[in-house]
């Protein structure tokens, strides 16, 4: 695109940047310090009128397992649910790349989970793993034998439940993603390969894997960043049960805040929280900011 | 084997492959489009029922209509008609998308054609997005009930149009980049203001692309729960929220009723998604993959 001339006109720019972030950006790291370094609870009076307790609140959560429980349990969700979505995902795209009878109803199916209101996601699944649900009557029909998971009852059940919902959910924003970086692929190299004689399994590996690089980096970067603050499906389905095993940091987060109305302590939980997102958040966006020059050169046009 | 059949065997392992996942995805879609139509003494039976029987509208009438049904079964719950959250829902998803889109075309036109911001500091800009709601959520709560603005449309309003602006940027923008500025050029040599060239020259083109990220931050601002969940007492619930209403003392969670309101907020949904399904890379991706 060319540029046209028009500096005068820059600075019209600059309401729509600067007043979120004067009413919205430093309000709210006003309030987050603020409260962070004070002692207050919801039913502790106004809130200006809160004891100043230094760094007692941050005392108090990098003291308890819990908070690192909590924070290990995001990684491990979205970690593994990232790379589940990407490899169902990509297999999906693979399978869909050329036409087929029948792909855009494959395709339209395939979509749907993404359009689904997550809340609603996390109902839906619930009715299907209690334990005297249809997935258990499924899987007892499957295997011939009687199987009565309780999948909210025991640890490893409920959080592989939780995972699988994430992939359920979010597997099409890879898959769309994949699909229109295998769609918008030059097809020249790929040629190239085959009459050099490369074998199909080569020419994947060789050629079309490192093609699609930037577009699997930008898939993962933003379904991983995503899946770190997931928190309605999560809360509907399990509410961080059984005990705190599928507790993920978002889970954890509005416990402490909204149902022991801790809001010191959640306040410096999520300082804490922020910090460490804000240094993969800035890592991951240098990563893409790297990816994307590549991405635009052989998919933005 | 000859290759006649090896395509037929690829052919037929591609369909098995594919049906796998489409059972996976439409089995649970399936369960709660039943559900919906079971009456309350199969909600919970074992072993399940699969197919209504019989079939029945009472879930739909009870929660929509707010009749008065199947009380033989359902005794203890609060009973609301969703049509208060349906109009909350369309206030806030309609004018806060409508807002985002707007101020989304100004920036992506500026940043498109004038350079306002370069396009690094505009991606730097994404990682206000990329923060997970939920560390914020403490913060705006208190900032905006002493503003007074906590439980009022103008909160989610404005929280909804400031977290959907990258997306309403970055897509708007990679739309605007496909039109040519040779265009805009001719048009102001033949001596068309600057507006009118954006009015008449430039909208048309990006017309179908503006409504498609219409559409697009329509779903996000309508599925939006966790800043809808903390920014509404009574006032402004929206139809997410009420979604985990439907609970009774003694018979748990209601799945029929429940189930018959989330086919209200979800079809809508769906059918957007599915008429913008082209579009829909360009909008998670930001623009930066196109089809």
């Amino acid at each position: 695109m060319a540029r046209r001339k028009g500096r005068r006109y820059k600075w019209t720019i600059l309401p729509v940047v600067s007043v979120p972030i004067l009413f919205l950006v430093v309000p709210i790291i006003f309030f987050q310090v603020y409260f962070s370094l004070h002692q207050w609870t919801a039913y502790l009076g106004e809130w200006w009128q809160a004891d100043f307790v230094g760094l007692d609140n941050f005392r108090d959560v990098l003291g308890e397992s819990r908070f690192y429980l909590s924070f290990l349990r995001t990684l491990i969700f979205a970690g593994s649910s990232t790379i589940l979505c990407l490899v169902i995902g990509f297999t999906l795209a693979y399978l869909m790349r050329n036409p087929f009878p029948g792909r855009s109803l494959f395709y339209l199916a395939f979509i749907t989970p993404m359009l689904i209101v997550p809340v609603a996601i996390g109902y839906v699944f619930e009715m299907l793993l209690v334990q005297k649900g249809p997935l258990n009557q499924l899987l007892s029909w499957l295997t011939g034998q009687e199987i009565q998971v309780a999948w909210f009852a025991e640890a490893v059940p409920a959080f592989v439940s939780i995972i699988f919902i994430e992939v359920w959910n979010w597997t099409p924003f890879v898959f769309i993603l994949m699909l229109a970086g295998l769609a918008s692929m030059p097809k020249e190299p790929i040629e190239a390969a085959r009459v050099l004689g490369a074998s199909p399994l080569q020419i994947f590996f060789h050629v079309q894997v490192p093609l699609l690089r930037p577009v699997i980096f930008l898939a993962l970067i933003l379904r991983f960043l995503e899946a770190l603050g997931e928190y309605p499906k999560v809360w509907s389905l399990t509410r961080g049960g059984p005990g705190s095993y599928t507790e993920t940091m978002p889970v954890y987060l509005f416990i402490t805040s909204w149902e022991h109305f801790n809001i010191s302590k959640g306040a410096a939980m999520s300082y804490l929280v922020l910090l460490v997102v804000a240094v993969i958040v800035y890592l991951c966006i240098r990563l893409l900011l790297r990816e994307k020059r590549t991405l635009e050169m052989l998919y933005g046009r | 084997m000859t290759k006649d059949a090896k395509r037929r065997l690829r052919s037929v392992g591609r369909y098995a492959a594919l049906g796998v996942w489409l059972v996976i995805v439409a089995f649970p879609l399936l369960w709660a489009v039943t559900t919906s139509f079971k009456p309350p003494y199969q909600w919970f039976t074992w072993p399940p029922t699969w197919i209504p029987n019989p079939f029945t509208l009472n879930n739909y009438r009870v929660v929509w209509l707010g009749e008065l049904l199947d009380t033989q079964y359902v005794q203890s719950a609060s009973i609301q008609t969703p049509f208060f959250a349906l109009v909350n829902s369309i206030i806030i998803a309609g004018t806060s998308t409508l807002l985002s889109v707007i101020f989304g075309v100004l920036v992506a036109y500026g940043v498109s054609r004038y350079g306002m911001l370069s396009e690094r500091t505009l991606f730097r800009l994404l990682i206000l997005r990329m923060v997970p709601p939920i560390v914020v959520v403490v913060p705006v709560v208190i900032y905006y009930s002493t503003l007074g603005l906590s439980d009022t449309y103008l909160g989610l309003i404005t929280i909804y149009v400031v977290t959907t602006l990258p997306y309403s940027v970055w897509m708007t923008k990679s739309f605007i980049d496909e039109v040519p500025v040779e265009m805009e050029q001719s048009a102001e040599l033949l001596g068309a203001s600057r507006l009118r060239t954006i009015w008449e020259v430039v909208f048309p083109l990006i017309r179908s692309g503006v409504v498609a990220t219409f559409m697009f931050i329509l779903i996000l601002t309508w599925s939006e729960y966790l800043m809808a969940l903390v920014l509404s007492a009574t006032n402004i619930s929206t139809l997410p929220v009420q979604l985990n209403k439907y609970e009774g003392s003694t018979e748990g969670r209601l799945y029929g009723w429940q189930q018959a309101l989330a086919m209200g907020v979800t079809v809508p949904l769906i059918v957007i998604g599915y008429a913008i399904h082209k579009h829909l890379v360009r909008g998670f991706s930001f623009g930066m993959l196109k089809r």
